[in-house]
């Protein structure tokens, strides 16, 4: 079956892989307010 | 997992050959992006520094993409995988946040030590390495400790390369630049996860970086806006700093051709192997620095000697690690979950992991390929027109020879990854 567009964002969120880079992404965030 | 076909080991050698010049060239070119940065007087904000580095690397990666392969195969690629441009984003963004963070490193504690903080990335990047991808498994305990002993060698020598400049660091708040350091080394090493699920679902290392650079260029926007102070703010601060704007686009140019040789070592060796060996980017910094720049001459040479063979006896370590087949079949696995997930087409998927690139025969130029190479070289002959040269030391001599061992290793890394892969 050929996957839609909402299939490939549903597979996106469903992907314990994508959580942990945007957690990096908004601790990185956290620390660079803090510093700057 | 028993329709995956076995790569021809003789084939897998090639393609780990051409991974670990990669990651060593990488490292050259990595390395070198930070002496156009030297050139750069203080006083001007560490964001805005960063936003201008990020103005160059966005040019250099669209119109170097455009220039190899086109952008109508950038489409190509969208088409088979187009769930990879959220991860490309993302990895943007990642990049984006750590450069300001290592700027504010560099300012507190000083490049000598702010460095090797950031580059135990590596560490982290064997961690997602064999967590997520598969890497290292079934690779046998000789080459466990390869990679990990080595991995262990370079950030010992990174730290003797920290404690040797550490006299030369600047009066800065200490803690806030380790923590600074340390978190963009983990930003760093995180990016590196965007990389493998891209090169595992087939994606080409030059359609990556251009969607890659959306996410830097509108996570830099952002930080540049909320730091300094909004839209007008920022025009009069870029104009204020034209003079220096033209260093600042040739660092991130020059980053972004180490940045695709890193590319091509993460996707032929993995990020366990690929990351350790683009970090040997700290020895040619510290030998523009030293060499170029006149830095250490109050001593701490021969420590700075010693740190760098226990840096490139580490990287030797991973080079010789290479993957066998057991170990590859493990990365084809990883390959399969994520077509399956993705659905993305297991054939195109098995093909390009080989370095197959059925496109690279029929690449094909538009109109808008040269528009974008012209519009980038415009801007940086144009920023040239306007760069002023700071009044510094400057041992010529040594540029020269550094340059022409750049010139080296993107020599024969094109020509490996041509002959090889065509550049897949």
């Amino acid at each position: 079956m050929h996957p839609t567009p909402r299939s490939r964002w549903r597979a996106t969120m469903g992907d314990v892989h994508f959580w942990i880079p945007v957690a990096v992404l908004a601790a990185g965030l956290v620390v660079l307010w803090w510093i700057a | 997992m028993d329709r995956l076909n076995e790569l021809d080991p003789a084939r897998l050698r090639q393609l780990q050959r051409v991974g670990i010049l990669s990651g060593f060239a990488a490292g050259a070119w990595l390395g070198a992006a930070e002496a156009p940065t030297k050139l750069v007087t203080l006083g001007v904000s560490p964001v805005l520094i960063s936003f201008m580095m990020v103005l160059g690397v966005f040019l250099a990666r669209w119109s170097l993409p455009a220039l190899v392969r086109g952008t109508a195969a950038l489409k190509d690629d969208v088409r088979q995988a187009p769930h990879l441009l959220v991860w490309a984003a993302l990895g943007g963004c990642l990049w984006a946040v750590a450069n300001t963070l290592t700027i504010f490193a560099i300012k507190d504690i000083g490049l000598a030590i702010a460095f090797p903080l950031w580059n135990a990335n590596s560490l982290l990047g064997i961690l997602w390495g064999t967590l997520l991808f598969n890497e290292l498994r079934d690779a046998g305990r000789a080459r466990w400790v390869g990679v990990l002993g080595g991995a262990l060698f370079m950030f010992a020598g990174a730290t003797v390369l920290a404690v040797t400049s550490s006299a030369h660091a600047p009066g800065g708040n200490a803690v806030r630049g380790v923590v600074a350091a340390l978190t963009a080394g983990a930003l760093w090493g995180t990016m590196y996860i965007p990389y493998r699920k891209a090169y595992l679902t087939g994606m080409h290392p030059l359609s990556f970086i251009a969607f890659f650079t959306i996410g830097e260029l509108v996570m830099m926007t952002v930080l540049a806006l909320t730091f300094v102070g909004g839209p007008g703010q920022v025009w009069r601060e870029l104009a204020a700093s034209r003079g220096i704007l033209f260093w600042l686009l040739i660092a991130g140019f020059v980053w972004v051709v180490g940045d695709l040789f890193q590319q091509y070592a993460a996707k032929y060796v993995g990020i366990s192997r690929g990351i350790p060996l683009s970090n040997t980017n700290q020895l040619w910094g510290l030998l523009w620095g030293m060499l170029v720049f006149g830095e250490l001459a109050g001593g701490g040479r021969s420590a700075v000697i010693a740190g760098s063979l226990l840096m490139a006896a580490g990287a030797g370590a991973i080079a010789f690690a290479s993957t066998p087949s057991r170990e590859y079949r493990r990365w084809q696995e990883a390959g399969a979950r994520e077509s399956a997930r993705y659905g993305v087409d297991p054939a195109y998927v098995a093909a390009r992991m080989a370095g197959d690139d059925a496109g690279a025969a029929r690449a094909r130029h538009s109109p808008l390929d040269w528009l974008l190479v012209l519009a980038a070289t415009a801007v940086f002959v144009a920023s040239a027109a306007l760069a002023r040269v700071p009044a510094l030391q400057v041992g010529w001599e040594w540029a020269a020879a550094l340059t022409l061992a750049l010139v080296g290793f993107l020599v024969a890394g094109g020509v490996a990854l041509w002959r090889t892969t065509r550049f897949g």
